[in-house]
């Protein structure tokens, strides 16, 4: 069996694990990340991709709110290519109580929120789609992050200074003697082969799945309460301005815009299944409803895709007092010597994505003291790979390019601007046959056809790079059109039913996909 | 407001089903007038005539499976048009492909035996007519191939497309044309307008020769032309000396827009009229008839009354047949009554996206005449008719030619539109 040895050994590439890795390896230290599926797949990847004011949190949670609005400011200093400055809007709808409008407005000024109140007719004119009814209107700096984007922009900062990136590793064990952790045995999905990674200290930043993993370690009691959300993706933005109802956060009163798209979430439902991503039909109409109060005619609009996340909701049944605090949106980080005598290991869950660094830099203080060697944390300026100019993204950048090289640029995914050049920089540099990975990297496939012209041609593309057998190919062709169905048949209705109708006139009448030939028989072994 | 335009009968739907349907009542005397939101699925599918291709194993005679087929679908399209109407209609249709605008270009095949032709990605589907620049393709006869492509083209894949070939034991390789392009975005439409330059194709020919080994066929993407597809296949045969077959790309379909021509002459040449960018926002009706359908086209409003209406404006594809957020399915066009929808509770969609998807079999609800229910003088034809699953079954063409011809020939039949007429 082939071994790494490493000094932080990190399970779970979310943006915790990956805000980890790079907080790890900036220090100096020797990174392996680790993760099941790929980066950012998991929770992390199923947001509405709100970057918080802390305006969400000012009444129910303030100490979460002030450590949006310290985060906020850095994440987008040192992230800035992965965020869009939409800015964000609190709007009282007839639907909501007049009196939070108040409360609001001193819980932003006592959490430190920048929040302005406007003129709702200011609001309207900006957003002309949103619900006329509305009678009062906080401006805050919510903006938009891409959780990939910035994942993959850690990742890679930590692999320039000599982390190791294993997506598609799974942990199926972890080293333990006596009270010490001293790494994990992992499996390669690609190979089926596993590994053994010693490391000096071993990071649980595997968020939901944080119980099952700390199971493997023998640590008893991190009890995760993952409750689950679902989020569905409108076509286009309806507004171009994050609007929140100005009440208690509740379901369905978030839009997010986002690339090209706009995201209402979310709810909450407990699960006792991190991987459960049933999607009920009362959850769809219920959110479409929610829709309709922030934005009337939101049913008439195209939904393209519905999906689930799972927040980890973290509740320590070890701690002495367990009162509702350790239920909230605080992100935890357990040293588990001082928790449970065992040394070698730390879990970091709880949290939301806008203090991914907080969180990962609070893990590192605990990483620091079981490795007796405390070194500065630099994630609070150093500029992620990508960002170093510090300017935001802007939502036209894709479309000025393609301006730019009318002749010159192919565009495979014209939905989301993708090129050619682009797709088979990322297939290389990825080395994946897994169209889905591409899709996280490049938003192809994501726009309103649902990848109906470019699922064939990224597959001809990928299939003509570096020799891929056809029956490879084909097989990444159908599973990414299995993958793009999953979260749109639950949704199915209006224009989106038409767009599928016309897909499956291409995959089934044109391409006849399903009567590719069949796989080989495997060869028997004798 | 314009004043009523008066016809004997009125389509409605400009796809296959909606332009036979006008064409053959033209031809019948009628004074007819074809309305379409846009132009249907010709531009979508591939062009072939595909009678039945899956049932749901692949079937290999299309005309004597459906005998079969429809006892075991009592409710599907074929049911009430029978193996005959279909051989009637797909015969007329080779007859206005003879006679059509295309000069010299023909189907070729018949509806005894069904044909595998390659598609894009390499697999290959059976077909009961194809245009002649198809015919080559036939994959049983088919031993050698290399199949064209450009980086020009992002609708078509060669190398993709050969290996899948060379699976199903076709010994197929792959090479690619250099095109010079204008833009980067090239569709097989801006390509298949250069191929009817004689001297661009002439030119596009000596280069590929030279990439060409002996005894092997040529499969190119589904450009050779728009206006003279004839001359443009025929002129590569014979300059590369060896079978050249189209292969369908993503849409546009350039065979299919051929195949929207000659319908579109048959029509006009019979006198019928075609007004497309004309949605049917309103209908009015007496009792259980309608008696006129009113569009609206950019400016110019307009109602349109006759005696008869075919119903040809498509399902769900189309926009025809909606499911609205409240989960409602409904016809959007005249609000007739419709088949097939799963019931309260039931699922509409299933989980795995190749499964047979329940709200597929939608349609507007009719009796064995192809009355539409609750309106006696409408008649529905294509795609609106409940039952079939024709991206699946490769059942497309063989229903709407069947259904078109039946509901002209129903029209005609019940005299109102000749009494209408006299």
């Amino acid at each position: 069996m082939a071994t790494l040895s490493t000094d932080v050994l990190v399970i779970g590439g979310g943006a915790t694990g990956a805000g980890v890795a790079w907080d790890a390896s900036l220090r100096g230290y020797d990174v392996v990340l680790v993760d099941r599926a790929d980066l950012a797949e998991g929770t992390s990847g199923r947001f509405h991709g709100l970057l918080h004011s802390g305006g969400r949190y000012a009444v129910k949670d303030p100490h979460a709110a002030t450590e949006c609005v310290q985060e906020n400011r850095i994440v987008r200093n040192i992230a800035a290519d992965c965020i869009e400055d939409v800015g964000g809007f609190f709007v009282t709808t007839p639907y909501d109580d007049p009196a939070y409008a108040d409360r609001f407005a001193k819980g932003c000024r006592d959490t430190g929120v920048d929040c302005e109140e406007i003129d709702p007719a200011v609001a309207l004119r900006e957003e002309p789609r949103l619900n006329p009814g509305i009678s009062r209107v906080f401006r805050v700096p919510d903006g938009n992050i891409d959780v990939w984007k910035t994942v993959w922009a850690m990742a890679r900062g930590a692999q320039q200074r000599g982390a190791r990136i294993l997506p598609y590793h799974e942990v199926v064990a972890i080293h333990r003697n006596g009270d010490v952790i001293t790494g994990a045995r992992v499996r390669g999905h690609a190979t089926g082969e596993e590994l053994d990674i010693e490391a000096r200290v071993t990071v649980n930043a595997s968020g939901a799945w944080a119980g099952r993993v700390a199971d493997l370690a023998g640590i008893e009691g991190v009890r995760i309460l993952p409750g689950r959300g679902i989020m569905i993706a409108m076509n286009h933005r309806l507004v171009n301005t994050c609007v929140n109802r100005c009440q208690m956060p509740s379901d369905g009163d978030i839009i997010v815009p986002i690339h090209t798209v706009c995201i209402i979430g979310t709810t909450d439902e407990h699960t006792d299944d991190p991987d459960d991503h049933t999607v009920l039909q009362e959850e769809v109409d219920a959110m479409l409803d929610d829709g309709e109060k922030l934005v009337p005619g939101f049913r008439q609009a195209r939904a393209l895709r519905v999906w689930t996340g799972v927040r980890p909701l973290f509740e320590d049944a070890k701690a002495l007092d367990t009162d509702t605090r350790d239920v909230t949106r605080a992100h935890a980080v357990l040293d588990h010597a001082e928790r449970d005598g065992v040394t070698g290991f730390v879990t970091i869950t709880g949290g939301k994505l806008t203090t991914f660094r907080l969180m990962a830099e609070d893990t590192m203080a605990a990483v620091s003291r079981h490795l007796g060697d405390e070194r500065p944390c630099t994630t609070k300026t150093e500029p992620l790979p990508g960002s170093e100019g510090h300017a935001t993204y802007m939502l036209a950048e894709r479309l000025e390019r393609k301006e730019k090289n009318l002749v010159d640029e192919q565009i495979i995914c014209d939905c989301e601007l993708v090129p050619r050049w682009k797709l088979e920089e990322s297939i290389r540099r990825r080395a994946t046959t897994n169209l889905d990975d591409i899709r996280r990297l490049l938003r192809l496939g994501m726009g309103p056809c649902q990848g109906g012209f470019c699922i064939y041609r990224a597959t001809g593309i990928l299939h003509g790079l570096d020799g891929l057998s056809a029956e490879q190919a084909d097989k990444s062709l159908l599973e990414f059109l299995e993958e793009r169905w999953r979260g749109t048949w639950p949704i199915l209705y209006g224009d989106q039913l038409r767009q599928t109708r016309f897909d499956e006139w291409i995959f089934q009448g044109v391409l006849d996909v399903e009567h590719l030939p069949l796989p080989q028989p495997e060869a028997v072994a004798t | 407001m314009s004043g009523q335009l008066r016809y004997d009968a009125v389509v409605i739907g400009g796809g296959t089903a909606g332009m036979v349907a006008g064409a053959r009542l033209a031809e019948g005397g009628a004074r007819v007038c074809v309305l379409a939101k846009g132009v249907g699925s010709t531009h979508l599918a591939p062009g072939t005539i595909d009678v039945l291709g899956y049932a749901p194993e692949r079937v290999a005679a299309p005309l004597a499976a459906l005998g079969d087929f429809v006892a075991a679908r009592p409710d599907h399209p074929y049911a009430l048009l029978g193996a005959d109407a279909v051989a009637e209609s797909a015969h007329w249709f080779q007859s206005r492909v003879e006679s059509g605008p295309l000069p010299g270009y023909r189907y070729v095949g018949d509806l005894e035996r069904n044909r595998l032709f390659p598609t894009a990605v390499g697999a290959l589907r059976p077909s009961a007519l194809v245009p002649e620049t198809m015919a080559h393709g036939d994959g049983d006869s088919l031993e050698r191939v290399c199949v064209v492509g450009s980086r020009a083209l992002r609708d078509f894949h060669p190398a993709l497309c050969a290996a899948n070939l060379g699976r199903a034991g076709i010994a197929a390789r792959w090479v690619e044309a250099e095109i010079e392009v204008i833009k980067a975005d090239q569709n097989a439409l801006g390509l298949a307008r250069r191929f009817d330059d004689p001297a661009w194709r002439a030119a596009f020919a000596g280069r590929l020769a030279l990439k060409l080994q002996a005894d092997e066929s040529i499969g190119l993407p589904a450009m050779l032309g728009i206006r003279d597809p004839h001359s443009a296949w025929s002129d590569l045969e014979r300059r590369l000396g060896r079978p050249v077959f189209e292969i369908p790309t993503l849409p546009p379909s350039v065979p299919g827009m051929r195949l929207y021509e000659i319908l579109r002459v048959a029509l006009r040449r019979a006198g019928g009229r075609l007004v497309l960018g004309a949605e049917v926002v309103s209908a009015e009706r007496a009792g259980s008839r309608v008696t006129s359908v009113a569009t609206r086209a950019a400016g110019h409003d307009a109602v349109y009354a006759a005696p008869w209406f075919v119903f040809a404006a498509g399902g769900f594809s189309s926009g025809a047949i909606e499911l609205d957020s409240d989960w409602v399915t409904r016809d959007r066009v005249l609000g007739l009554p419709l088949r097939g929808v799963p019931g309260p509770g039931e699922p509409r969609f299933l989980p795995e996206y190749l499964a047979e998807q329940p709200m597929s079999r939608v349609g507007v609800a009719v009796d064995a005449q192809l009355r539409a229910e609750g309106a006696d003088n409408v008649v529905v034809a294509g795609a609106a008719l409940p039952g079939a699953i024709s991206w699946r079954e490769g059942s497309g063409e063989g229903i709407a030619l069947a259904s078109g011809s039946r509901a002209a020939q129903l029209v005609l039949s019940a005299g109102g539109a000749r009494a209408e007429a006299a």
